[in-house]
């Protein structure tokens, strides 16, 4: 069993590998501390269950639920068949980014989104977050009413008021008023904020986002002295160099970057080719995971690198500009191997390679890498700049400016759009404080946050599934976003909200037609016919801008490289990394979220400060001791978790997490970063001071859960099985050897005893997994759990192993402790033909059907548990308690109607997606033909930003999943013991540089 | 009973000591059903009630909650509550062995303890079965395993042992109930002759008009030995199936053919271990020391030895067939029982099961009733282990790594558990309190004056 291709050998956490005697000690507990021990035990979730009681019938009577309107049907809607869910497209906006959508919508109530196949930023594809967007829409602690002074008003109110107050500022031109908003890409705001500040030109607007990619386009702006946005291009680049970015996951536009990247990677047989991806980064990412060569770093010493890499590519014979005034810093430190490689391989790759840093570098590094891709030629091949003069983009300084003047008193009146400032803006603004200057605050908010609890006003913002606006990417592709449902809670939308300021005329303006005055000017003639085709199509082309790709900027570049700013030398670096989870924060109270596991360390409902296992020992810490990190007097607590592949003396905290006024979810999970953040560490900072607590805390991780699985002997068995279980080889390897997956298949022949059932009528299911374009992104398991109503189950549970996931991502490390490479496998019901789970439920209650799929009757099952025990997968999940009884009824309205909601003590797993097949079977009746490849899409297939799970008919030898079936890199996972699963895997591929050691750095 | 078969141990001490005879027996055993009992049944009681109020409260608890509140996660599907069946189901076995197989062998040493041995079964089978049903996650369809014809012509899956189980179990308890009632009657009109008013109507009632009659006794016998013919394979049967579970499952660690002999002579030895535990304290309280002998005790530790030997041998040859299968898998799953991170249950388990029992090859202690008490509770202990054992470290670490997790109980497991014994003493008590604990007719065929010519060996034995 061991993996004789390249001798490397698997482990599946530190713990494993670091066989101290003090844990060998801790073992040998009978029941060790953290197991018994699981704080609150039944507490929270009473709690949850009574605040669900609660919240349930406050929810109803807040639920503005159009029942009048759509239940009695006396006059039936035309297109409405109850049953049959529409489809509306519609684009949902984030910070800058845009994605366009499709929303599934049964009798008016949208209950899963899905990326629209015509807007060019999904494809068709979403990733967690666009997924778990739907959660939020439904979150019963959304604000649900205009709080004037924590009293209850109307939105009338407000509008009196503020037209009454805005005669103030008329004859002052806006002085003292100030604005606030969030990164807002929409047409039409931006059109309002040019009347507002026509008509408060004195008034000061000021636009900023906790994450950002401004430092990107400080950097651009740097080098070339206009503003513009960059747009990357995966698919064309054979080399890419990431320096710090996780461009495939928690950096913007990630949906469409992981889709191309992985269109660059694709490999149909032994003869293709693939990209080649490096990345420099202090933690582990999922972009880190799928590198051929990584090189961890600490974050400060990334710009450092960037400069030896340009020194390196001049050495090697490129011009680079701008970097002659540079003095070479000391590139002994980095391994000149591993630079001299990368820029040979960049030079090689001129003009189809491509370098990215990430939004935490500073803007002289995304300065100097403009210059390169400037050098390498990459410029209009790999990258697109495109002009960005009228973007309401984030700003700290002016921000910071803002905050300034607030504290002199210069402000009296200061609206803001969302947002969350107390909680997120940096320490050394004291903006709560700075906002008992001001003497009249407004905030228009999802949520009564922490911020809303500062503010004169607060005014509930609808979801943008619930209200009128448009969106705008960077290249200027535009699309409406059109309500899918009345606002729940009568929230206005930012442009209705807008409107009204700029007009006060002590009215809201209906939100549709404040959006169409924008549209006007786009669509001219024929405007009607042409907003209900940009209605349908969910995407307007026709304002695309062509590329401005600037010129550099010689002078300007040098000027700023000459200072040399990239000598940073702090002893320890504490890193501030956006959340996989919650982003900034705006996802703490969004359930799927928080359960979701972060695709590296697995951990759930928690941040961790994570750092490298010699940084810990050094420290004296292990896993779940709790440390403080205090800069300034602020101080934030955090449980330690050891990471493999951490650059050392730097310890990386995600943001978003220890909210106080997120609500009933993401109030009090983890700690709050930004209490450490601070304007000029904004994402790095070198001078925190980190002492350990001596306490612990308990994390809830879904894989290597109590960290007992380190004695040697586990170690070695997992060595000597993960060959098998993850079949993995370079390319080159796989070139010589293309049947090397089968190498790892046993000789024994699988036999049965009896004449099995012969599935040869009919459509076949069946799946296959492509390990070589799987990143871990979790989007697929989101999606899974929306679709098919997967209940959360809370941390404690998550903790005691019960979490629900159908699709779940188990993370494997292999090689080296410091420098791993890490793989990914979803892991979902192998719908075995020769099911295991089958044959053993004593009430036949999991039974497999014709077409293959292993089908569970929730009805009969009684709970005997002994189905999951015999799954050699354990991918059946198992309802403990009653998960979903408590839902608040507001949260019930995103279950899927067309699937079950699984009841206390019944066994659960993948279905295939069931209810999707005979929808798709249905509709091929209706339509009196066969069913086609393409009829049914599986929820996990379809939300895959990399295609790698391709789910179909392996009966149709023309099917997708047929061809992919026949690849030499199909096999079915622990396919020795005979269950014949219908999924099936690809092997993993990666390709390294020949000039660099597999081993080394890799 | 038996006046065919000559008894060739010439040597053998009497069974029965302390020259009693037939009136000496009935009112030595008859009184303790029809005076106060003793102190300590009263505290013993008790005791056992309280006991089985905690099973009551955490069965309500459970009812309420769902197996949740159980120590259970997603690897390990099947926790305590499994173990404890499979225990007490362990322990059912020495009534039949002794009741059935014994008696068609003629050994009639069994006839002391048979009568209390089959009492225990029944008790240790209501608790075994007691647990599958409470485990399952919805209590309130429990009947979906019974193949009750209805409209949908949905029936059991007959492919699954649990159903086989079901019947196994089932049927033991039925047949091990008409044994003991069968053996029954004739004490039960033996008490009725002495009672009066209302207890002679009762105990007239159950003893279904028996007179001791001649043509009485005959048929008595026959249906006797026709349900110990009946009884005889179900031992074997019974735990054969219950290893089934185990033995059918896919998983490394249960997937094993030697699973039906091996879990047959565990089940048989911490039956007698129970028994031996039982009687031991039993003949202290009630001054039984003359009917159940410390030669009786002696060939109870005799059967342990046996059988814990044979159950020594199966974790040893487990092993090698791991080994000697070259499969991965399987050698983990058993290197990691003896060094994994349940290593502390599996040598809790070897502790008990094959080293205690080794004590017995010296006649001295097996003589030695202080001894005999802590062995047979250490062994007890042992074989509750070994379904620990058996149970949660193979499903701890099965094929995936990343499923891997580890099982700790909750109180509520452990207070279960607990609570079974509640059950158990109850109900064994109430036994003792109203019924014979030591089947008066047989003992009294094995005295001197029930072998008047002398055949069955000069009535020695």
């Amino acid at each position: 069993m061991k993996n004789d291709m390249n001798g490397k050998t698997y482990w599946r956490s530190l713990e494993q590998i670091d066989n101290s005697p003090e844990f060998q000690k801790y073992l040998q507990h009978e029941f060790p501390d953290g197991t018994m021990d699981i704080p609150d035990g039944m507490s929270r979730r009473k709690f949850l269950t009574l605040m669900g009681a609660s919240f349930a019938l406050a929810g109803l009577a807040g639920c503005r639920r159009p029942v009048e309107k759509i239940i009695p049907y006396v006059v039936a809607p035309e297109e409405i068949i109850p049953g049959i869910p529409k489809y509306y497209s519609t684009n949902l906006s984030f910070g800058l980014d845009s994605y366009g959508i499709v929303v599934e919508n049964h009798e008016g109530r949208p209950t899963k989104l899905e990326g629209n196949p015509k807007h060019p930023t999904t494809l068709g594809k979403s990733n967690a977050w666009l997924q778990a967007s739907i959660l939020d829409m439904y979150d019963p602690d959304r604000a649900q009413s205009v709080l004037h002074n924590n009293n209850e008003a109307k939105l009338d109110d407000f509008a009196l008021a503020w037209k009454e107050l805005s005669t103030e500022f008329a004859d002052s031109k806006g002085d003292g008023l100030a604005v606030l908003t969030e990164a807002v890409n929409s047409p039409t705001f931006i059109r309002l904020k040019q009347d507002f500040l026509a008509k408060f030109p004195n008034a000061n607007w000021v636009t900023w986002e906790p994450v950002s990619d401004e430092t990107i386009y400080d950097g651009i702006s740097l080098a070339t002295g206009n503003e513009y946005r960059p747009v990357y291009h995966y698919d064309k680049a054979n080399v890419i160099l990431s320096l710090d970015s996780d461009f495939l996951n928690t950096e913007s536009n990630a949906i469409r970057h992981t889709g191309d990247f992985a269109n660059g990677r694709r490999v149909v047989d032994e003869n293709d080719s693939m990209n080649r991806l490096y990345v420099v980064e202090n933690s582990l990412s999922v972009t880190g995971g799928m590198a051929d060569h990584r090189y961890r770093l600490r974050h400060q010493n990334i710009g450092a690198f960037t400069v030896a890499l340009a020194f390196e590519l001049k050495a090697q014979g490129l011009s680079i500009p701008g970097v002659s005034v540079l003095s070479k810093y000391k590139s002994h430190s980095f391994n000149s191997t591993w630079l001299k490689a990368v820029a040979k391989d960049l030079i090689q790759n001129k003009k189809q390679s491509l370098v990215v840093a990430g939004r935490g570098q500073s803007t002289n590094v995304h300065a100097l890498v403009f210059s390169i891709n400037y050098a390498l030629k990459n410029r209009g091949a790999t990258i697109d700049y495109y002009s960005a003069d009228d973007t309401n983009r984030p700003q700290t300084d002016a921000f910071k400016k803002i905050a300034t003047s607030m504290k002199d008193g210069d402000v009296s009146t200061l609206i803001m759009f969302g947002g969350n400032p107390v909680y997120n803006a940096p320490a050394d603004f004291g903006f709560s404080e700075a906002l008992k200057y001001v003497n009249h605050t407004i905030h228009i908010s999802s949520h009564l946050n922490e911020t809303s609890k500062f503010a004169e006003w607060t005014l509930p913002l609808a979801h943008a599934l619930e209200s009128w606006g448009d969106t705008k990417t960077a290249d200027g592709i535009s699309g409406i976003t059109q309500p899918q449902i009345q606002p729940l809670f009568g929230g206005i939308s930012f442009v209705e909200c807008l409107a009204a300021i700029v007009k006060a005329d002590g009215k809201f303006p209906a939100g549709y037609d404040v959006v169409q005055t924008t549209w006007k000017t786009f669509l001219g003639e024929n405007f009607t016919s042409a907003w209900r085709k940009v209605l349908h199509d969910g995407v307007f082309t026709k304002n695309i801008i062509k590329p401005a790709n600037p010129f550099l900027s010689h002078a300007k570049l040098k000027s700023v490289l000459k200072n040399n700013p990239f000598s940073a030398d702090a002893d320890f670096e504490v890193v501030f990394k956006t959340s996989p989870s919650v982003f900034d924060g705006r996802f703490a109270n969004n359930g799927w979220l928080q359960e979701t596991p972060d695709p590296i360390t697995k951990i759930t409902w928690d941040n961790a400060a994570l750092m490298s296992h010699s940084t810990a020992k050094e420290m004296g810490v292990k896993n779940r001791d709790i440390i403080s990190l205090t800069q300034n007097g602020n101080t934030v607590e955090l449980p330690v978790w050891i990471m493999p592949g951490h650059a050392d003396k730097s310890i990386s905290i995600e943001l978003g997490y220890g909210r106080t006024a997120s609500g009933r979810i993401g109030n009090g999970v983890g700690g709050n970063a930004y209490a450490i953040r601070n304007t000029n560490t904004l994402w790095a900072s070198g001078n925190i001071t980190i002492s350990p607590t001596g306490r612990t805390a308990v994390l809830a991780t879904t894989q290597d859960h109590h960290g007992l699985d380190i004695e040697k002997l586990a170690a070695d068995a997992i060595q000597d099985r993960l060959p098998e279980i993850i079949r993995e080889a370079t390319l080159d390897e796989y070139k010589h050897h293309p049947d090397f997956v089968q190498e790892h298949d046993s000789s024994v022949p699988l036999v049965s005893m009896w004449d099995e059932f012969q599935y040869d009528k009919g459509p076949q299911w069946g799946m296959a997994i492509d390990l070589n374009l799987c990143t871990g992104c979790n989007a697929c398991s989101v999606s899974c759990q929306g679709e098919n109503n997967i209940p959360i189950v809370g941390k404690e549970q998550v903790e005691k192993g019960r979490e629900m996931s159908w699709m779940r991502m188990d993370r494997y490390y292999s090689g080296d402790m410091d420098n791993p490479e890490m793989v990914v496998q979803p892991l979902n019901c192998q719908h075995c033909e020769m099911a295991p789970c089958e044959q053993v439920c004593p009430v036949a209650a999991t039974t497999h059907s014709e077409d293959g799929i292993n089908g569970m009757t929730y009805n009969r099952c009684v709970g005997t548990r002994y189905c999951a025990n015999n799954c050699p997968y354990k991918v059946r999940r198992f309802n403990y308690y009653n998960f979903t009884k408590d839902l608040p009824e507001i949260v019930q309205m995103v279950q899927n109607p067309d699937v079950t909601v699984r009841f206390r003590g019944v066994m659960e797993k993948c279905t295939f997606c069931v209810q999707r097949i005979n929808q798709g079977k249905i509709e091929a009746k209706n339509e009196g033909r066969d069913l086609q490849d393409g009829d049914v899409i599986s929820a996990c297939q379809q939300s895959c930003p990399t295609d790698a799970i391709v789910f179909g008919d392996i009966s149709n030898p023309e099917s997708q999943i047929s061809k992919l079936k026949k690849q030499n890199r199909n096999y079915a996972l622990l396919g020795e013991i005979n269950t014949q699963p219908r999924v099936t895997y690809l092997a993993k591929l990666r390709n390294p540089n020949p000039d660099l050691h597999r081993s080394e750095l890799s | 009973m038996s006046n065919t078969i000559k008894n060739s141990h010439i040597s053998d001490p009497p069974l029965i000591i302390g020259n009693q005879t037939f009136k000496s027996i009935t009112d030595s055993i008859s009184r303790i059903t029809e005076i106060k009992p003793p102190k300590e049944w009263y505290i013993f009681f008790g005791l056992a009630v309280s006991v089985l109020l905690i099973l009551l409260g955490s069965i309500g608890y459970l009812f309420w909650e769902g197996v949740g509140i159980w120590g259970l996660n997603n690897p390990v599907g099947w926790g305590w509550a499994i173990v404890n069946f499979v225990f007490w189901v362990g322990i059912g076995h020495a009534g039949t062995l002794i009741s059935a197989i014994l008696f068609l062998f003629r050994q009639k040493w069994r006839t002391s303890i048979n009568r209390f041995a089959e009492s225990m079964t029944l008790f240790a089978v209501i608790c075994a079965l007691l647990f599958p049903a409470i485990h399952v996650g919805r209590v309130w369809l429990i009947y979906y395993f019974f193949p009750v014809p209805n409209q949908m012509g949905m029936w059991p899956n007959f492919r699954s042992p649990l159903l086989w189980d079901f019947f196994a179990v089932g049927t033991y308890f039925t047949v091990s109930l008409l044994f003991w009632y069968t053996g029954l009657i004739p004490d039960l009109a033996t008490l009725r002759d002495r009672a009066k008013g209302l207890r002679k109507k009762v105990l007239g009632f159950f003893a279904i008009g028996w007179r001791g009659g001649n043509r009485q006794w005959q048929h008595y016998e026959l249906a006797y030995l026709v349900l110990a013919g009946l009884s005889a394979p179900l031992v074997l049967s019974v735990h054969s199936v219950v290893s089934s579970d185990f033995a059918t499952g896919i998983i490394p660690g249960w997937h094993s053919t030697i699973f039906p002999p091996y879990f047959v002579a565990g089940a048989i030895f911490s039956g007698f271990a129970m028994v031996m535990t039982l009687a031991i304290v039993a003949r202290k309280v009630y001054n039984l020391e003359h009917f159940i002998t410390v030669k009786h005790l002696s060939l109870m530790a005799k059967v342990m030895l046996l059988t814990g030997s044979m159950v020594g041998y199966s974790y040893a040859m487990e092993f090698f067939i791991a080994w000697y299968s070259g499969n991965g898998f399987e050698s983990f799953a058993f290197i990691n029982r003896a060094l994994g991170n349940y290593a502390w249950a599996y040598w809790i388990m070897v502790s008990c099961n094959v080293i205690v029992p080794q004590f017995f090859w010296s006649k001295r202690l097996r003589n030695n009733v202080a001894f005999l008490f802590v062995a047979s509770i250490l062994v007890n202990v042992g074989m509750w282990f070994e379904r620990f054992v058996i149970v949660v470290t193979s499903l701890a670490r099965d094929y995936l790594p990343s499923s891997w997790d580890y099982f700790s109980p909750t109180i509520w497991d452990i207070m279960t558990f607990i609570g079974s014994f509640g059950l158990f003493f109850t109900l064994f008590l109430l036994f003792i309190r109203f019924l014979p604990m030591i089947a008066m007719a047989e003992v009294k065929t094995v005295l001197p004056e029930a072998d008047p010519h002398h055949q069955d060996n000069g009535g020695k034995s």
